[in-house]
């Protein structure tokens, strides 16, 4: 079995089983990104490679990566690792206005550049085409601009590698479960050198329940709306589920259904909700407009809350008991789509104990 | 003082095969010649040019075969003797001409000489033109020896003026591209005034009376190939088997028949018009024996006309054993050779023949091996198509939607093969690439959702994607043309084109600018340096996006060897051992595995690649390939 660029290519390339991440890009000159898709350049006869070790769809051992997380192994089955859960939102009006729910991740990531934790973060911006990318922040101001979402994933961990780096920054990583998942990988890997992921010393995870694939996505919205641009994309809880396009002033509702066909295929394999390999992960709140649903995960990710809460940064309330069941449900239903999926796939994608596979099927049950 | 000049009758110099064919053009005074270059013919337009001065000639690089025809067509209206010449895909071209210029007559002496290239030593096709001669009723003359070569060409001006038609001279690359010694004749200087009979209209119609007249001065063909000197027979009266010939096939065959000893058995009647036959020499040899045995390149043309000839005459000659191609004794394409005609003989007459050893031949490509480095058939260091393949193929890839590239005729057409990243998917005639692709943009409505591109060089977008383009632009066809401009008509030696400023002779020209040109049709058109990689593939990319009509990007840089010989080297490159990843992740020798440029090697003592400093032409596109930054570049 190659575990280079031939069993990335075979395993997952060819397969649709890309995340999008990033991990992979900028190692060598094999693979580049081009409109949300991976593309392989040039044949790699390597046996070993870094794309393939880094990739959080090739053999990923989720429990060996939790111990290497946390000290523990893949135990709590419904989030992940949980120190500390509450609703949270920014005070600061420029970070509430311009973001998808309450605007929490731009001001942590402002707060921990301000306050020297880290020097730089790798998060995800948006070009005039919707077109997500990573960028390397330093300040303020280059945070804001790149709030919001559009539901698509973006080669973010490519700006990781890619740089330009000083060499001595501490960097932050905003990313989604999958992106989160490989920043572990790329940690943990034998064969990593000369990318900067060691000194990435921040890990701010984002809720996810599927993302949407650019290029039909992208082509979707061209002929819906054709050259005029689209402000902002938002998901309106259930049951309504609808998204949201304002485009210029107007505001256009299209149903769920209709772009669902855009939806990863790598999605479908996906255990994770919660970005449960951060020191600290955001989503939404359901029922709760203006308002983020925070989990901390490590003392790090701890750390910076009670910053955010003792600078005023953050407005935090405790969360909820019945949206905290009825979050954990959800991550639950994810991870037993996810393993139903794999159960039916010839190729071995994710290794979990057998215990917990059967831990977490049980939670479906009942 | 230009070789095939020299006014030394008497004198004997070592010739070109195609030197020879123009010295033998010189020998008849001729004024105009005309051509466009292609392997094996490029030579007799080449030294014609260096002989125009002194000479007082036309001599010229037509943009292609068919003007170049009517270019000399319109010397022998106006009583000049003219010659063109052009290969075998060039008769093609020309042909739409040639097969209306036979009903319409010549005046001067016009020679059309067709450089065949069997075995496709430098062509995409195998053909043999003779046919052409055949339907075009045409005298043909296939010289055998390079003094012939000379001789029959000359020969050809006065066959052309008795019967005031076209002629034609069949080479082939082993008589054009070899040399041997040649006697000169005396180098006349016509005075003939060029002037056009207004009262005599040259005119192909009406069809049917021209074409009997045609017939007409085929029959009186047929007499005047009876006594050309060029017929040979060697042999005893009546020999076991007669070996008929043209052209190449003579050498092959003798040196066959001494190599055997078999000159006492076999008759060889070699001909110098295989078209009309000369009938009466012909019978009267197939008389004299039983078993013929054909031996040409490529097509049994020969061999049929013989057959026909036969037909008619059976009664009167008795019946034959004919081998040949039909019989499969003679391999029915490629170039023959005296081994293939030896192994025919030793069958046919039952004599015992030892082909070479095969250890021997093992021994002679082993010691070859030690002489010559190890290459695939690829681009030249430095060469501009590299890069811009790089490029196509980096823009496709990512596009992701299966475009393609159809190729056309040029060292571009590498691009099939390793050199090109086998990008290529086609390749046919000049200008085909642009064509196709004006036929590909039509076929979105039938679902077709690939992008199209056609690569096309400078020299050949001249020649025959003109009008090509000017059709996809008026049928609204969309794809994207990459004109690789390397300001020169590279593969053929350089020849000087429309887009260079200089004429076969070396006179200024104006420059027909490929963008002007482009942009007049309406065209989409972008400029970008190969060399600059990324915004090569950005402005590749960009256009792939473009839906609508015909875009093109010009692709400016000078061929490698042109400027080698104009300039130094434009970088001085070199591999810093200590950042160079080798066969590391992270670049896996991308330049000697994947990019493969003749000037960079892999050396295996120190697992670092290395710039070999006599190859590499310093163009500096490997130091933009480099994942590590590891091939420096600074100006030379």
């Amino acid at each position: 079995m190659n575990k280079g660029l031939k069993g990335l290519e075979s395993k997952v390339l060819d397969r649709s089983q890309c995340a999008a991440c990033g991990a992979c890009l900028s190692l060598c000159p094999y693979l580049r990104s081009w409109k949300g898709r991976t593309v392989k350049l040039h044949d790699c006869d390597l046996s070993e490679g870094r794309c393939f070790s880094f990739c959080p769809r090739t053999e990923v051992d989720l429990d060996a990566l939790h111990r290497f997380v946390f000290g523990k192994g893949y135990e709590d089955i419904e989030t992940g690792p949980v120190r500390r859960v509450v609703m949270a939102r920014a005070l600061a009006p420029e970070f509430t206005r311009r973001a998808q729910n309450g605007g929490v991740v731009s001001a942590l990531i402002a707060l921990a550049l301000e306050e020297s934790v880290i020097q730089a973060a790798v998060i995800t911006e948006r070009d005039a085409e919707l077109l997500p990318q990573g960028r390397i922040v330093k300040k303020r101001e280059e945070v804001l601009s790149c709030a919001g979402s559009s539901y698509v994933t973006g080669h973010t961990l490519e700006a990781l590698n890619r740089g330009p780096w000083e060499g001595n920054e501490r960097i932050g990583v905003v990313g989604l479960p999958c992106q989160v998942l490989a920043v572990a990988r790329m940690k943990m890997s034998p064969l990593e050198e000369r990318t900067p992921v060691g000194r990435v010393d921040l890990v701010v995870g984002l809720f996810c329940t599927w993302a949407l694939d650019y290029r039909p996505f992208a082509g979707f919205l061209k002929e819906r709306f054709g050259d005029n641009p689209i402000r902002k994309l938002d998901i309106t809880p259930p049951p309504e589920r609808l998204l949201n396009v304002t485009v210029g002033d107007e505001l256009h509702q299209i149903p769920l259904d209709e772009i669902r066909a855009f939806i990863r295929p790598s999605c479908q394999v996906c255990l994770d909700m919660t970005s449960e390999l951060s020191d600290i992960s955001v989503g939404t709140v359901e029922g709760e407009e203006g308002w983020n649903t925070v989990i901390v995960r490590t003392e790090r990710g701890e750390n910076l809350l009670h910053r955010a809460e003792s600078k005023g940064v953050l407005e935090t309330r405790a969360y909820p008991e019945d949206k905290w069941t009825h979050l954990k449900e959800a991550s639950i239903l994810k991870k037993q789509r996810g393993l139903n999926v794999l159960k039916d796939v010839q190729e071995k994608y994710v290794t979990l104990p057998q215990r917990v596979i059967d831990a977490i099927l049980k939670e479906v049950a009942s | 003082m230009s070789l095939i000049a020299q006014d030394a009758p008497g004198k004997t110099i070592l010739l070109m095969g195609n030197e020879a064919i123009a010295r033998g053009a010189l020998e008849a005074g001729v004024k105009v010649c005309a051509a466009y270059p292609g392997n094996p013919s490029s030579e007799i337009i080449g030294s014609l040019s260096s002989a125009a001065d002194a000479l007082d000639l036309h001599v010229e690089w037509s943009v292609n075969e068919k003007v170049a025809m009517e270019v000399v067509a319109a010397a022998s209206f106006a009583g000049l003797r003219g010659l063109c010449a052009m290969k075998q895909n060039g008769l093609n071209v020309a042909s739409d001409f040639l097969l209306n210029l036979n009903l319409s007559g010549t005046q001067g002496g016009l020679v059309v000489v067709v450089a065949d290239d069997p075995g496709g030593i430098s062509s995409t096709n195998e053909e043999d033109s003779r046919i052409f001669a055949k339907i075009g009723d045409l005298p043909l003359l296939e010289p055998a020896t390079f003094q012939e070569a000379k001789d029959m060409t000359k020969w050809a001006f006065s066959l052309s003026e008795d019967l005031r038609l076209p002629v034609m001279v069949r080479s082939v690359t082993r008589v054009s591209h070899a040399r041997g010694n040649v006697r000169l004749d005396v180098l006349p200087r016509p005075s003939t005034k060029a002037r056009f009979d207004i009262s005599r209209p040259r005119l192909a119609f009406p069809p049917f009376p021209s074409h009997k007249a045609l017939h007409q001065k085929l029959d009186r063909a047929r007499t005047l190939v009876e006594s050309s000197p060029y017929n040979i027979y060697r042999g005893p009266n009546k020999p076991e088997l007669l070996l008929l010939t043209s052209g190449s096939g003579w050498m092959y065959s003798l040196e066959a028949v001494m190599n055997l000893g078999v000159q006492d058995r076999v008759g060889l009647l070699k001909l110098s018009t295989t078209w009309p036959l000369p009938a009466n020499l012909v019978l009267k040899h197939l008389k004299q024996a039983e078993t013929i045995l054909f031996v040409e390149e490529v097509d049994p043309f020969l061999e049929n006309n013989v057959k026909e000839l036969f037909a008619q005459h059976c009664m009167e000659i008795g019946l034959k054993r004919f081998y040949g191609k039909a019989a499969g004794t003679i391999p029915s394409a490629g170039e023959i050779s005296p081994e293939i005609v030896s192994l025919a003989l030793q069958g046919l007459l039952k004599v015992s023949y030892k082909p070479r050893p095969e250890e021997y031949t093992k021994k002679a490509h082993e010691a070859a091996a030690e002489l010559v480095p190890v290459r695939t058939l690829g681009f030249c260091a430095g060469c501009p198509h590299r890069a811009t393949y790089w490029a196509i193929k980096r823009a496709l890839t990512l596009d992701g939607r299966e475009g393609f590239v159809l190729g056309d005729i040029g060292c571009y057409g590498l691009g099939w093969g390793p050199s090109g990243f086998s990008q290529m998917k086609t390749i046919h005639a000049m200008g085909s690439g642009a064509g196709l692709a004006a036929g590909f943009g039509q076929l979105e409505r039938f679902g077709l959702s690939q992008p199209v591109l056609a690569v096309c060089g400078d020299s050949t977008f001249y020649h025959a994607a003109m009008p090509a383009l000017v059709n996809a632009r008026y049928n609204r066809s969309n794809f994207v043309l990459l004109l690789l401009d390397n300001s020169a008509t590279a593969m053929t030696g350089f020849q000087p084109h429309p887009g260079t400023g200089r004429t076969a002779t070396g006179k200024e020209a104006p420059v027909l600018d490929l963008r002007v040109i482009c942009e007049s049709f309406g065209a989409k058109v972008q400029v970008t340096d190969p060399f600059d990689l990324a915004a090569t593939t950005d402005a590749m990319l960009k256009f792939l996006q473009d839906r609508e009509g015909v875009k093109v990007l010009i692709l400016k840089r000078e061929c490698a060897l042109v400027r080698s010989k104009k300039q130094k080297k434009l970088f001085q490159v070199e591999v810093d051992p200590e950042r160079c990843l080798g066969e590391a992740c992270g670049c896996n020798r991308l330049c000697t595995r994947v990019f493969k440029c003749p000037g960079l090697y892999w050396d295996r003592t120190t697992g670092k690649a290395r710039i070999d400093e006599a190859i590499c032409s310093g163009c500096g596109v490997c130091a933009e390939i480099c994942p590590a930054s590891a091939i420096r570049k600074e100006v030379a």
